[in-house]
């Protein structure tokens, strides 16, 4: 029995020593013909593969890219009609199918023309926009692409209740096509953010072909199989159970804005597919079988460890990928006291320490963000720069006369040492180490927080455990989606650490139900985003702000409410949004005046604790393919799940393996 | 005329009723969890990116409430589905709009029915073989070791043991895929290539099943056994001189399979909920995913498809085998 269990155990401890396997490939001798084919898709596509080429999964290695599918199985394998619902559009209609009419670029930070030509033109009093279209634009058909198609798209999505963006559309008076390329749409209000529908930053309003969806009666329920395509791909296959597409470069992938933009995309074959565990994952890096994918920081160091060929995003510590327009951290339910008070939410994040948050959340591997905004690139040059000075300034009234700065701009060398008392190599340069943990964080001042929770009433028992105003304990929970890899969890057990350390007796609620309750604000601190999520690659935060927008805000806890989760307004945010509102998208200097006065307010009143910049685990394979978009050398989104991916195949290198 | 009179009509009467009151509980609950559908696929669509501002995500809530036809009562609901379930039309999915259950079902039940199926029967079968023998003989070294193994094997927490088998045989020794349920790029068609390919992938994911499956099989028909074997019938039967294999294939096994033909039914009834695990660990096509999905997202439609096929199928087994038991066990008769 003891041989047996010693035998088992030995195999297992074997399994994550032994270096990576050798890759399973297929030498096909002679030339062969595979036919792939998916029912009722595109004819089945023989794949010609030549003599001596290796064959992974069915491909071409050398021709074929594998992609890992962020939002796992499909559940609509069959339908590509993303005009209905949701339809897992990362399997690559998103990335390789799709061209917007404008893409968000938020590494690089500018606004792509993909099918437009320019950037919208609004008329004074934003009633009316003009966008002017790329030509020699052609759909997979063959048919070429006018303003013929978006006039249909604006009018079939506006006419058509069920369909997505029907409701956004209602404020279309009239759209026309003054010639092939030009389209006007009059709008029943003024909006001068009307484009931003057609702005696609992980999804947004796509263009129909007319000549296909005009015939069709009910849209609804039209699969849209196969799928036309404006982008350098078309379908191939996929699997009807949901685990994998495959796309094929186009022919005539010039007419194509990706082509005309950046060239033709080297990759013949780009594959996604859904490893539900992420070991699996880990196991299709290793065995080179999978090229790019998003995965927990602890599997991003297990395929490092085992795969020589394999790198991340950054080739040292921390590694994770920072240019992601997301900013995480603690949401406060707003309507609910005592966390209605500005001056507890702020105690709370001086009661944080955020080199010890960092080190639980992720390791230090993370990019600490202090405004409500996250810390992409062109927010770094545009905000967190500028405000820096305010941010030192900025004081907090104690009481009784006294007064405290919060801001911290030592945090991130703070942070830097931590991570070499844990081994990691990190830059002496000050520069790449803001660059690297971002530029400050809030003072870690229990003493200061205590202050302000003195000031408002809150007391301390014998045990130093905070009692409420009115002498009960002060319990609260901290609310989080059950995904462990997700930066909500991530940051809940940090934040609960902290708060436990000053003495305040708070609990994790790991709730499957957790956006609904978000939604009906059942919860005392959620970590939704603190923020709505910016562009990233445009200066305005107008979307940002008007979330905050007392117009929308639901005061009765339990109704859903679909404005920002913190339920929080502010007569000065109010009169931000009103100005953003009445400012033209391309006058970036009043809008970015206009952005610095929101944060500053969203500092003051603290309705959020932002603690870090969305970080991603991306991990690429440089077996096959290389020059891929690394911190060295960023020149577009990194994330094979973003749209501007296809962006990036041009620049791949092919390695000849 | 009797046996129909008095115990088929009603036991089909108690079939019927068992059957709509799990159907409608199962209808109800859904409905008082705190989550809902639409609010379900408005945080999706917000989480993935679509620009929305707050004004319009209310209107497009009321939009698909009404579009769902979740704006209707309860009982109206309730009525609508059952009029639709006798069409055998559970409605189209919520969070897979338009698509219709039956569609989304009928994708994922064959690859379901295929690896629970066929594992559930074989490690039946093999658990109660060895288990039998092991119970029965039980100065026999190699049924000892066969009993040490399933020791060993018992406890081992299932995920586990999918990823042990995954790095045992599709990473340290490449004999078999890691994942999926064909080969990618492959065409579905009947052939026996194919169907070489859909057995290399099912392989693992058969065999995590089918180790834990023998497992608890044999422990409980060893004890079952044990049991047996001190019964009167056996005693007097050895006294007799009947031979041992016949003593023990013709009356311990005999007697002893009879729980445990009930535990079968019982097991191919759920194998309609699907093995969410497996399907995990093993990207394995099937219901379990769907179901959770379905459950995560409030898609009543979705759960109610499931959910309503699992029901009629345990009611049915268990109707069957009620009647069939008496082939099994002469001792029940209907009198």
């Amino acid at each position: 029995m003891k041989r047996l269990i010693a035998l088992l155990v030995s195999l297992v401890v074997l399994a994550a020593c032994v270096p990576a396997p050798q890759v399973v490939e297929k030498v096909v001798e002679k030339p062969v013909v595979q036919t792939v084919v998916v029912e009722k898709v595109v004819t089945p596509t023989p794949v010609s593969v030549p003599k001596e080429e290796k064959v992974v999964m069915g491909f071409p290695r050398s021709e074929t890219l594998f992609a890992q599918q962020l939002t796992g199985r499909v559940g609509t394998p069959d339908n590509f009609n993303e005009w209905v619902g949701w339809k897992n559009r990362d399997r690559g209609m998103a990335q390789l199918m799709n061209e917007p009419l404008w893409t968000i670029e938020p590494a690089v930070g500018e606004v792509i023309n993909s099918l437009a030509a320019a950037p919208p033109q609004y008329n004074e009093d934003f009633t009316q926009m003009t966008v002017k279209l790329r030509e020699g634009v052609y759909w997979s058909d063959g048919v070429e692409f006018t303003a013929d198609d978006v006039v249909f798209t604006i009018e079939k999505v506006k006419a058509t209740q069920g369909l997505n963006y029907n409701v956004q559309l209602q404020g279309v008076k009239s759209v026309s096509a003054p010639d092939k390329y030009t389209v006007v749409v009059e709008l029943t209000e003024p909006n001068s953010r009307f484009h931003a529908y057609f702005l696609d930053r992980w999804g947004c309003l796509f263009i129909m072909p007319k000549h296909v969806f005009e015939k069709v009666e009910d849209i609804l329920t039209f699969e849209y199989n196969p799928p036309l395509s404006l982008g350098p791909y078309v379908l191939h296959s996929y699997d009807p159970a949901g685990f994998w597409t495959a796309w094929q470069l186009r022919d005539d992938w010039e007419r194509t804005p990706t082509g005309m933009l950046y060239g033709q995309p080297k990759p013949k074959y780009v594959v996604f597919v859904t490893h539900q565990d992420p070991a699996s994952a880990v196991i299709a890096q290793v065995r080179h079988e999978l090229d790019t994918a998003q995965l927990t920081l602890e599997s991003l160091r297990a395929v490092l460890a085992q795969n020589p060929y394999a790198r991340a995003y950054r080739r040292e510590f921390p590694w994770v990928v920072n240019t992601d327009p997301c900013v995480t951290g603690l949401t406060f339910n707003t309507l609910k006291p005592p966390f209605d008070n500005r001056e507890v939410r702020w105690a709370l994040a001086l009661a944080i320490d955020i080199v010890s948050y960092a080190a639980n959340a992720m390791d230090g591997a993370l990019m600490m963000s202090a405004l409500l905004t996250p810390s992409v690139p062109l927010y770094l040059k545009e905000y967190y720069q500028p405000m820096e000075p305010w941010l030192r300034d900025f004081t907090l009234d104690l009481g009784n006369g006294e007064t405290f700065k919060p801001y911290d701009p030592e945090a991130p060398f703070r942070l830097a040492e931590y991570a070499r008392s844990r081994g990691y190599v990190v830059p002496e340069d000050p520069d790449q180490i803001r660059a690297t943990f971002g530029y400050g964080w809030w003072k870690y001042a229990p003493d200061v927080a205590a202050k302000l929770l003195e000031k408002n009433g809150f007391t301390r028992d014998k045990d130093g455990k905070w009692l409420l105003p009115d002498g009960t304990p002060w319990k609260f929970t901290v609310l989080t989606d059950p995904n462990p890899g997700h930066h909500h969890y991530q940051n809940t057990f940090a934040a609960v650490q902290e708060w436990r350390k000053f003495g305040i007796d708070v609990e994790a609620n790991v709730n499957e139900m957790w956006s609904t309750l978000n939604l009906n604000g059942q919860f005392d601190i959620s970590t939704a985003w603190p923020a709505y999520e910016p562009w990233g690659g445009h200066v305005d935060l107008y979307r940002t702000f008007d979330n905050w927008n007392s117009a929308y805000v639901e005061k009765e806890l339990g109704k859903p409410h679909y404005g920002h989760l913190s339920r929080w307004s502010d007569p000065r945010m109010d009169q931000v949004i009103a100005e953003l509102r009445g400012t033209d998208w391309n006058n970036t200097e009043r809008i970015i005046e206009l952005g610095m006065e929101g944060l500053k307010i969203a500092v003051e009143e603290m309705p959020g604790i932002a603690t870090y910049t969305y970080v991603g685990a991306l991990t690429w394979d440089e077996y096959y393919w290389t020059n891929w978009p690394g911190a060295e050398n960023i020149y577009t989104q990194p994330y094979h799940h973003w749209p501007n991916f296809k962006y990036m195949l041009p620049f791949l290198e092919p390695t000849g393996r | 005329m009797r046996f129909v009179r008095r115990y088929l009509i009603p036991r089909l009467i108690q079939y019927v009723l068992v059957t709509w009151l799990g159907i409608t509980v199962v209808f109800i609950i859904p409905r008082l969890l705190p989550s809902d559908p639409i609010e379900s696929m408005v945080a999706t669509l917000q989480a993935q990116g679509t620009f929305r501002d707050p004004e319009a995500v209310r209107q497009m809530v009321d939009t698909l409430r009404d579009m769902y036809g979740l704006e209707k009562s309860l009982p109206e609901q309730y009525i609508s589905f059952w009029k639709r379930l006798l069409s055998a039309d559970f409605g189209p999915s919520y969070f897979s709009f338009p698509t219709p259950v039956i569609k989304l079902i009928g994708r994922s039940f064959p690859w379901t029915v295929g690896l629970l199926l066929t594992t559930t029967v074989l490690s039946w079968i093999i658990g109660n073989i060895t288990g039998g023998l092991s119970g029965y003989f039980t100065g026999n070294r190699l049924l000892k070791i066969v009993d040490w193994i399933v020791m060993f094997l018992r406890p081992i927490p299932y995920y586990v043991l999918g990823l042990t088998l995954v790095i045992l045989f599709a990473y340290l020794l490449p004999l078999f895929p890691f994942e999926g349920g064909y080969t990618i790029g492959a065409k579905i068609a009947f052939t026996w290539s194919f169907i070489k390919d859909v057995l290399r992938h099912a392989f693992l994911p058969a065999l995590s099943l089918s180790l834990l499956g023998v497992a608890v099989n044999h422990q409980t028909m060893r004890l079952i056994i044990q049991g047996v074997k001190e019964e009167d019938y056996i005693r007097y039967a050895k006294i007799a001189a009947v031979k041992e294999r016949a003593i023990f294939g013709r009356y311990a096994m005999k007697n002893a399979i009879l729980p445990q033909i009930t535990g079968l039914t019982l097991s191919l009834g759920q194998i309609f909920g699907g093995a969410l695990i497996t399907e995990i660990v093993f990207s394995y096509p099937g219901l379990g995913f769907l179901l959770y999905r379905a459950i995560v997202n409030s898609d009543y439609n979705l759960i109610m498809g499931i959910t309503t096929i699992s029901i009629i199928a345990i009611t049915t087994l268990i109707l069957l085998v009620d009647l069939l038991y008496p082939l099994f066990d002469p001792r029940i008769r209907f009198r």
